[in-house]
């Protein structure tokens, strides 16, 4: 019984491949997980919107809190905890996403105010006029 | 066969350890998942948002997202940290839905308050149009007045004028007093009243700014030295009788023109009669 050579080929090759993947599953245990990009650049376009609404004028705890929270997820991402990163990642979104929000009551609030006082003067106004008739 | 028997009661010992193990296990297992701390305040938030009708109306969709987030909190969870996350992201929805619903209310207000505003201004400027008319009627009826009244003046002016038998001329009125007043070569005025000058005093005194010339003319008997004191003479006695009559000497003004200025032919008797005469000017008023 010789051994055929052909089989003893496809043996390699077989045992090659096993070790190849192997080593390919190792290596990509070993690389830390991508950075939750996503999550930071939402962060980042709602810290911006924010900024864009006058936000820190009308709620600036809140955003002042969404850009803490981005602060920490991106130094989470430089210490490789991504997990940790993209929790802090959203909620840097959805603070800056309240501070849009409050930010939108206050001038809705503000205007209310100005109509309020404006009205009155009208009122004042005719009740003058009509003394004066 | 000794042996069965004498295990038996061990087993049941065993038997009950490994229910009571098993029991306390399962209650164990049973207790464990229970919602993270803080999740029940969450819950309790977005209940009373979700109580609210208005916020109902203005913040439905941010609501639904936060019940979302709030369901997800509540689920029992290892780690900790993932809890706590859950957590803050519920309790800022649910505040995002409280600012959202809040705006919204803000708005309806709002538009409330530009529905009363408009109203106002409405019945303001209904007021000030209606105002701006009367003011316009009456002014417009006021100028009729006037114009009624100078129409009336103007008339009343013409028959005096007509009363006076003045006549028009560019100078003035001119009111010519034939020499029936005067006695022939004598300037004194012929006594009694005498009606042309009753009327003339009237005249004046109702149109007290107007400015009198009176002028005496004679024919062209005798010398004109004497002719021209003569006229001059008639003229000042005509003066006289108005100021007597209470017509102030300074609206009066007078001259002697002799027979420089006949109004008729001096070879008739007819004509000479003419030009024996006084003329008074009564100036139109400027």
């Amino acid at each position: 019984m010789t051994i055929d050579p052909i089989r003893c080929a496809f043996r390699r090759i077989g045992l090659f491949t096993v070790l190849m993947f192997a080593t390919l599953t190792l290596v990509a245990c070993a690389s830390a997980p991508l950075p939750p990009t996503e999550s930071l650049n939402a962060a980042r376009d709602a810290i911006a919107s924010a900024e864009q609404a006058e936000a820190r004028q009308y709620a600036g705890a809140e955003l002042e809190e969404a850009n803490r929270h981005l602060a920490a997820a991106n130094e989470a991402v430089a210490a490789e905890r991504m997990a940790e990163a993209e929790r802090l990642a959203k909620q840097a979104r959805v603070a800056a996403e309240l501070a849009i929000a409050r930010t939108e009551a206050a001038k809705a609030a503000a205007i209310n105010r100005e109509m309020g006082r404006g009205a009155e003067a009208l009122d004042e106004e005719m009740q003058r006029q009509g003394d004066q008739q | 066969m000794k042996i069965p028997s004498f295990l038996k009661p061990v087993s049941g010992v065993k038997t009950g350890a490994v229910v009571l193990l098993s029991s306390l296990l399962l209650s164990a297992c049973a207790m464990s998942p229970t919602s993270p701390d803080g999740s029940e305040d969450v819950r309790a938030k977005l209940t009373q948002l979700q109580q609210n009708p208005d916020m109902m109306t203005h913040a439905r969709v941010e609501l639904r997202d936060a019940e979302a987030a709030v369901v997800l909190a509540e689920q029992p969870v290892d780690d900790n940290a993932v809890a706590a996350h859950r957590i803050y992201m519920a309790d800022r929805m649910v505040e995002i839905a409280r600012a959202k619903g809040k705006a919204g209310s803000l708005e309806a207000e709002r538009e409330l308050l530009g529905e009363q505003r408009d109203e106002a201004r409405l019945a303001a400027r209904t007021r000030e149009a209606d105002r701006a008319h009367a003011e316009a009627e009456s002014a417009r009826s006021s100028q009729a007045q006037a114009a009624a009244l100078s129409a009336r003046e103007a008339e009343e002016l013409q028959r005096q004028i007509d009363t006076l038998e003045a006549e028009a001329t560019e100078r003035g009125l001119v009111l010519t007093l034939g020499d029936v007043l005067f006695a022939t070569g004598s300037a004194e005025l012929q006594g009694g009243t005498n009606q042309n000058l009753e009327k003339l005093v009237n005249f004046l005194k109702q149109y007290p700014d107007r400015q009198v010339l009176i002028e005496g003319h004679t024919d062209n008997v005798g010398s004109a030295a004497f002719n021209q004191t003569l006229s001059r003479q008639r003229a000042e006695s005509v003066r006289r009788f108005l100021v007597n009559r209470g017509i102030e000497s300074s609206r009066l003004s007078v001259s002697g023109y002799g027979f420089e200025r006949p109004v008729a032919s001096n070879d008739t008797a007819m004509g000479r009669q003419q030009n024996r005469r006084v003329e008074v000017v009564i100036e139109n008023k400027e």
